[in-house]
């Protein structure tokens, strides 16, 4: 019980009552820009589980390991073995992990999204200087980098090693640097996708299993379609199934833009108009998965 | 008459000890478990509820364990804290479903009863999800009363409720309260437990602080003077006559109440000394008040001592 | 088994989203069949590949992720469980309760339409179609046990359930071929095989060792489940 001294005793003391109570903050008041950086900042850390418990980091550094490890059991194996160059192709290591960069998506994409859903606090963040755009724009810069640092990185230890094991330096430039093309699209279009599902549902779990199966599921009918186009004949149409899956549109897009296409499977253009319109599809998905987040919480 | 005891009890998780040691005899009757946040009240409602193991010592409901033990919930009715319902039910629905979990042979008809002791018939036909605080908590304790329990335990149960939502529900633990029921009851409010509950259990920080009638528990601590508040004919006169005796440990003379503030460390003397001394010297009593027996300050004090 | 706990689980899984989500599932391949049969005609290899790919190996253990973990998950992550537990009610019963509602969601929503699909695309040729529904109809019972097993243990029950149902049984069975032994998709491979004219599907685990694996991960599951769900604690505002 605080107490309020007044009146006086008499004593030669001063007569103060003590304001220990509410107190202004007086010090500089950093933009909206600060805090969206901030924002970024904290949902890039956590799509990877650092800051927060635990638990939390098991899935997505796990993913990681998953992504990295294959890539430097191969380079080891390949510099001891002094074989000149490496193994796989850099884009299909990125189409053999693609199931690793899926489920990464799909498990961080709600964490990313979901609590704010779950437990209301995106008004919180609108009452501040945040504007609703910037929100979303740092969110989804957030999930973008977080895929992307899981697919550059194993395309940079493939790269170190072959610098390493003095495999002929132009050739592995030039198809690190078509990798590195390949991971920005599997970022922007995987983390776009996985975001604007997981801003749907406030449940992390059904989130979760909403957008891995959007992308098993696409796979799964995109290869069976692929089959049968090719077994009435249209070997080259049947390409076309590549804009049902993410997955398949990037590699087909990839493969056509810098000619690494493999020689067998669905991968692939049906014409070089198909390369220009999967193009197309990649950066519709994109933008469109960033309106969609937009309007969605404009209206929140 | 059914007891739930608490023997020695602790519970812990990993470093952090939230119940420590507490033994303690919830009967009949309505108790009132005090104490600030985080000072382990909802640890022990948990324990009580078979929700929560004890880390060491035994939770019992007349001397069965409550831990894993599903026939207890027969006797036990549970008003939960957290919000979390059945949402997308209705009100009735809600009650009724809980009526049939237990069990019983006429869940309609248990539902319609409680329903109607909480008073929220008029709202039972829509979904839960649409109710306010105070009416998901009057239908939480539908839910909890629909099987006629012996044992009622309310954790935070006033939270969010208006005044007239908060004396009704007093009204109702009172009732079962002198019914025989016995009624344990949370908060950190201490006008609330002050009003209903003669019977008090504090916890701070984990540890079992004081039992008994609050009242009781402020004689008991003798240690800290009792406080005073006397108006009278002649002010300076009775202070000089009070504090030539042993039982009262200071006297100020308040001129802004034109009052005098006395603390006294003999409760029982001093009680005796005041009429004895005035009636001698001839002076008028005109106000003696305690200035410190509510609650709040037996709290502050049992909170600072720690 | 208790009517109430399964009428709020039926009520709570099939809630909006969800529910969508169920039924968008199995409409896909239905359609996707329709349009196979119509363009590409009868084939056995197709009708395998779908059935057995998009259907057996995709749709099954994704129904019966989303319902085996969707029957328990969400409650216990809100705490209204505590609704269910609170009661003189045995914790075998509750999870009996639940994963009944799971199975027949799993029935309905992935072993009806393998079903359905399968006479769209091949008819009752060799039993193809009766014994991936089959397959499928195990799978699902097997999936739903497990799953809600995983629900009951971890709050972070589906993607637990994701990474066995995806990395443990397509990419890692793919590499390391002892990994099928424990794969439900073979076990219930298996059983399709006997069912299906020979030859028709094919599975790299025998039935003898097939049929007991699949009892065990159904009942153990269910019965971990129980044992977990009686040891429940709810401790504090988490």
């Amino acid at each position: 019980m605080s107490d309020t001294l007044s009146g006086n005793a008499g004593n030669g003391r001063a007569d103060v009552i003590h304001d220990i109570g509410y107190r202004h903050y007086e010090g500089p008041r950093l933009g909206a820009g600060y805090a969206t950086r901030s924002l970024y900042t904290a949902s890039l850390r956590g799509a990877f589980g650092l800051g927060r418990s635990g638990k939390s980091k098991i899935l997505p550094m796990a993913m990681a390991v998953i992504m990295i490890v294959p890539a430097v059991i191969m380079v080891a194996v390949s510099v001891y073995l002094k074989s000149g160059k490496l193994p796989i192709e850099y884009v299909h290591y990125l189409t053999i992990m693609q199931f690793v960069i899926a489920v990464f998506t799909a498990a961080q994409a709600p964490v990313l999204l979901s609590r704010d859903l779950r437990f209301m606090t995106v008004p919180l963040y609108f009452s501040r200087p945040l504007r609703s755009s910037d929100y979303v724009r740092a969110k989804f810069a957030a999930m973008v980098t977080a895929v992307f640092i899981l697919t550059l990185l194993p395309m940079l230890i493939m790269w170190i090693g072959s610098m390493l094991g003095s495999m002929p330096f132009g050739y592995n430039i030039q198809h690190f640097s078509y990798s590195v093309v390949a991971a920005a699209f599997y970022a922007l279009v995987y983390a776009g996708i996985g975001l604007a599902v997981a801003s749907l549902t406030p449940r992390r779990g059904f989130g979760v299993a909403a957008i891995i199966a959007i992308f098993m599921v696409s796979e799964g009918v995109a290869g069976v379609i692929f089959q049968v186009i090719r077994h009435q004949g249209h070997d080259a149409a049947a390409h076309w199934v590549a804009m049902l899956n993410p997955g398949l549109l990037i590699d087909s897009t990839v493969g056509w833009l810098f000619g690494v296409t493999p020689d067998h499977g669905p991968v692939g253009v049906p014409s070089t108009l198909g390369g220009f319109v999967f193009l197309a599809e990649i950066a519709l998905i994109v933008v469109g998965t960033f309106a969609l987040l937009v309007r969605r919480y404009r209206k929140i | 008459m059914t007891t739930i005891s608490i023997d020695r009890a602790s519970r812990w998780f990993g470093n952090v000890v939230a119940v420590n040691d507490v033994s303690m005899t919830i009967a009949p009757g309505v108790t009132g478990l005090l104490g600030p946040n985080g000072a382990g009240k909802s640890t022990l409602i948990h324990m009580m509820s078979g929700f929560l193991p004890p880390s060491s010592g035994s939770v019992v409901l007349d001397g069965v364990p409550i831990w894993k033990n599903q026939q207890a919930y027969r006797q036990i009715g549970l008003v939960p804290e957290r919000e979390a319902m059945y949402d997308f039910l209705t009100g009735w629905e809600f009650v009724l479903a809980n009526a049939e979990l237990h069990g019983l042979s006429d869940p309609g008809e248990a539902a319609k009863r409680a329903l109607a002791t909480v008073e929220m018939e008029y709202a039972q036909d829509r979904q839960v999800s649409t109710y306010s605080k105070g009416m998901k908590q009057r239908v939480k304790m539908a839910s909890a009363l629909v099987h006629d329990p012996a044992v009622l335990l309310l954790d935070e149960p006033f939270n969010g409720m208006d005044p007239r939502q908060r004396m009704h529900l007093m009204e109702l633990l009172r009732r079962f309260g002198a019914e025989g029921r016995t009624v344990l009851f949370s908060s950190h409010i201490l006008e609330e437990v002050e009003q209903l509950a003669r019977h008090i259990e504090v916890v701070v920080a984990g540890r079992h602080a004081a039992s008994g009638d609050f009242r009781k528990i402020r004689r008991l601590m003798t240690d800290r003077p009792h406080r005073y508040t006397v108006r009278s004919s002649d002010d300076r006169a009775l202070a000089a006559a009070l504090i030539a005796d042993g039982s009262t440990a200071g006297i100020e003379l308040d001129y802004k109440e034109r009052a005098l503030q006395i603390q006294a460390i003999d409760f029982y003397r001093f009680t005796e000394l005041v009429p004895r001394v005035a009636k001698e010297a001839g002076i008028r009593l005109l106000t003696v008040s305690p200035a410190d027996e509510s609650l709040e300050s037996v709290f502050s004090y049992l909170v600072a001592a720690k | 088994m208790n009517v109430t706990v399964a009428r709020l689980t039926m009520r709570g899984l099939l809630g909006r989203r969800r529910g969508l989500l169920l039924l968008a599932l199995p409409l896909l391949l239905i359609v996707l069949s329709v349009v196979i049969r119509v363009v590409a005609g009868q084939d056995e290899n197709t009708a395998a590949g779908i059935l057995g790919g998009l259907g057996l190996g995709t749709m099954v253990p994704l129904v019966g992720l989303i319902a085996g973990t969707g029957a328990i998950g969400p409650e216990i992550d809100d705490g209204s469980i505590i609704y269910l537990l609170a009661k003189p009610q045995p914790r075998w019963k509750i999870i009996v309760s639940k994963l009944v509602v799971a199975i027949g969601c799993s029935v309905v929503f992935a072993a009806l339409p393998t079903y359905i699909a399968g006479l769209i695309l091949f008819g009752t040729f060799e039993n193809l179609t009766l014994g991936y529904t089959i397959a499928a109809l195990i799978a699902g019972i097997a999936y739903s046990a497990l799953f809600l097993l995983f629900g009951v243990i971890s709050r972070h029950a589906v993607v637990w359930g994701l990474m066995y149902a995806l990395l443990w049984e397509t990419i890692v069975g793919t590499y390391v071929p002892g990994a099928q032994t424990l794969s439900v998709h073979q076990w219930a491979l298996s059983v399709g095989q006997k069912i299906a004219d020979p030859g028709v599907i094919s599975s790299s685990v025998h039935l003898p060792t097939a049929i007991p694996l699949l009892l065990v991960a159904t009942v153990g599951g269910a019965w971990l489940a129980a044992a977990r769900l009686s040891r429940l604690t709810l401790a504090g505002e988490e």
